[in-house]
């Protein structure tokens, strides 16, 4: 039995079953019409109720899905936010069961052992063919696609071109003390990270002890001449373009917005290597509405929809035929260059096994 | 029928008790618990299983990193509890003894911004603070600034943090120190010039003493609810007005939650208030006790 017809039996359960008897039973005898049946049957065979999606902020915009609603004329998905990683887990833990909600590729691991979510059938998912296979690797964990790769950028320095005169290409510009207090981190533990790149440590991700504390003394030491962490894209841009910041931890998305208030801005891919990372749409675990999460993130995929992310967020999109209309974008972002995401060109996102240890070293850095 | 009548009258007090203790227990102790629990691994967010532990709690003693950040919040909160009551003081002086028919309506215009969002007068400091807010501008079109100089250190700093908390609480603290001067007994200060005080020394030996059961309400008003403020130096302090509860806040909601470690830090800061607060208390009691 494949993957599909497993998900519809899943679908007709006993209590579906009875109310398919009781339903054709009445029309046989009310109506007396031999099609009623098959159209009680036609009816619950439907997934009912709106889908549930548990997204980003800014996710929820239609033109993203728009290819989905044409499908499904008149059901509009019902969003949820999530903040981060953390907070999606704390939310399913509680008992949320959305039908679709996007990690990011560094925790397609975590989830897929969480017991939250399931593979996709990669059958059901017309435009899998046209993602970045790169991507699509990224996804899968155990043979098993967990992650439909949609979303995607880098972690890279955006800076006002003039005010800000770099000496070097380097992650250095997050502590020139030439713009001491116009400066701005990401307040996340992947500053650990990049911190171990400019150290030139063999495994940023994954750091030993040692390497861990070295990382955390630099941030420490650094951390006077920097104004802001920043949690809130929409604060660090607002502040950016107050020009209370000059130079940012930043996403190319930060570098579209400020261009777009008129701003001399760059986007800088450090020469010890930019992060980059992976939006993945996963499967809630047992999902009533299977046929329409697959339809969802396949309307996700669409040429349409990618096109319109790179036009408008400025984030790259797995579907390697879609391209955006600025060719400024398309230099910032890599597009022309599949392997862009990847090493030796970026550091992409990843299972951390000790993400614990750099979130309590990184809540330390704030601490100190 | 006295029987009935004292068996009812029993009903009555754990009757009228009963709900603010249920809501009390239910909401307050109970909470608690489950912290405390996850302080000790009783509870985890991860679903593994884990064995109880004080690691969390040996941790945070060891760890000066935590300590250190609590006691610049009690000194951010200390110097913001001086200067609102040092500032609340005069006006609710002025509201309570200065004889004005208006003071009811000057009281309401004090308290007018607890009208609006307390977001929303967060947020209205960032206008002026900012490179180009008002008070950058002023400078600028002073000639006491260049526009690629600004004072930068007016927002995102643990100065930026003060002064908006200021800001929020005076308002708020100024109310207790009012009810007591409005409840002080006027004869004792024409007892006071009667016997040749001079209006210092009336003030210095009656009327202060005096209310001071609502400055220190008012102190504690404003300490209590700032030594664990996380969301004005989120939005105003930058990395330098980071404070004790935005580490709780972080530690419980960003990146890689760490609630054993969150739940430490939050118990820390409930029992240090909560001594506090019954060092005030008896200290209050004694005064009043001193003063019958």
């Amino acid at each position: 039995m494949s993957e599909g017809e497993e998900l519809f039996e899943r679908r007709v359960s006993r209590e579906d079953f009875l109310k398919l008897t009781a339903a054709a039973g009445a029309a046989g005898v009310i109506a007396g019409r031999a099609g009623a049946a098959d159209a009680a049957l036609a009816r619950l065979a439907k997934e009912s109720g709106r889908l549930q999606v548990m997204d980003w902020a800014g996710y929820e915009v239609k033109s993203l899905w728009a290819p989905y609603l044409k499908k499904y004329p008149g059901e509009k998905p019902k969003f949820t936010f999530m903040t981060n990683e953390a907070n999606a887990f704390a939310k399913l833990r509680a008992g949320f069961k959305p039908d679709v909600f996007r990690p990011y590729v560094g925790y397609v691991r975590d989830f897929a052992e969480s017991g939250f979510v399931q593979p996709w059938d990669p059958k059901l998912i017309t435009i899998l063919k046209n993602l970045n296979p790169i991507m699509v690797k990224a996804g899968q964990y155990n043979g098993k696609q967990y992650g439909i790769p949609n979303d995607w950028g880098f972690d890279a320095i955006l800076y006002r071109t003039d005010k800000v005169h770099p000496t070097a290409k380097s992650w250095s510009l997050l502590f020139d003390k030439r713009y001491s207090g116009k400066i701005a981190w990401y307040d996340d533990l992947n500053q650990l990270v990049w911190a171990g790149y400019y150290l030139g440590f063999k495994q940023p991700y994954n750091q030993t002890d040692d390497e861990l504390k070295r990382s955390q003394k630099l941030l420490i030491s650094k951390k006077k001449m920097v104004r802001m962490f920043w949690s809130s894209e929409t604060d660090m841009q607002n502040a950016f373009a107050s020009g209370d910041l000059w130079i940012a931890y930043a996403w190319p998305a930060d570098w579209v917005a400020m261009k777009a208030k008129g701003l001399k801005v760059a986007y800088m891919h450090p020469r010890e290597g930019p992060l980059s990372w992976i939006g993945m749409l996963m499967l809630g675990k047992g999902t009533p509405r299977p046929q329409h999460a697959h339809a969802y993130a396949d309307a996700w995929s669409s040429v349409q929809s990618s096109s319109w992310l790179e036009n408008n967020y400025g984030y790259g999109a797995a579907n390697t035929k879609a391209r955006p209309t600025s060719s400024d974008l398309l230099k910032v972002l890599k597009l022309t260059d599949p392997n862009a995401v990847r090493e030796p060109k970026a550091h992409i996102d990843r299972y951390m096994p000790r993400r614990a240890v750099y979130a309590r070293l990184w809540q330390e850095v704030k601490a100190s | 029928m006295a029987g009935r009548r004292r068996k009812r009258l029993d009903l009555t007090t754990p009757g009228l008790l009963g709900l603010p203790l249920a809501w009390l227990v239910a909401f307050f102790l109970v909470p608690i618990g489950i912290v405390g629990a996850y302080s000790i691994d009783v509870f985890s967010i991860y679903p593994a299983k884990h064995p109880v532990t004080l690691a969390g709690w040996d941790d945070f003693v060891h760890s000066t990193v935590y300590l250190k950040l609590f006691w610049k919040s009690v000194r951010m909160s200390l110097v913001v509890s001086v200067l609102v009551v040092l500032l609340a003081y005069p006006v609710a002086y002025y509201l309570a003894l200065s004889g004005t028919k208006r003071k009811y309506i000057l009281l309401l215009i004090l308290i007018a911004p607890f009208l609006t969002s307390y977001l929303l007068r967060v947020l209205a400091w960032k206008v002026i603070l900012g490179s180009n807010g008002v008070v950058n501008s002023f400078l600028y079109w002073l000639g006491i600034r260049a526009h690629d100089d600004p004072v930068s250190q007016l927002l995102y700093s643990r100065f930026a943090v003060m002064l908006v908390l200021v800001y929020v609480w005076l308002p708020f603290v100024a109310l207790p120190i009012f009810v007591s001067l409005e409840s002080l007994d006027r004869s004792l200060l024409e007892a006071a010039t009667d016997l040749y005080a001079s209006r210092w020394q009336a003030f210095r030996r009656v009327t202060l003493p005096l209310s001071m059961p609502g400055v220190i309400a008012a102190f504690l008003f404003v300490f209590i609810p700032t030594v664990g403020e996380f969301v004005t130096p989120s939005l105003v302090g930058g990395t330098s007005g980071y404070m004790y509860g935005n580490q709780i806040s972080d530690l419980f909601g960003t990146g890689f939650p760490d609630w054993r470690t969150g739940s430490v830090l939050a118990l820390f800061l409930l029992a240090v208030v909560a001594v506090l607060t019954g060092v005030f208390a008896r200290f209050l009691g004694m005064r009043q006790a001193g003063a019958r």
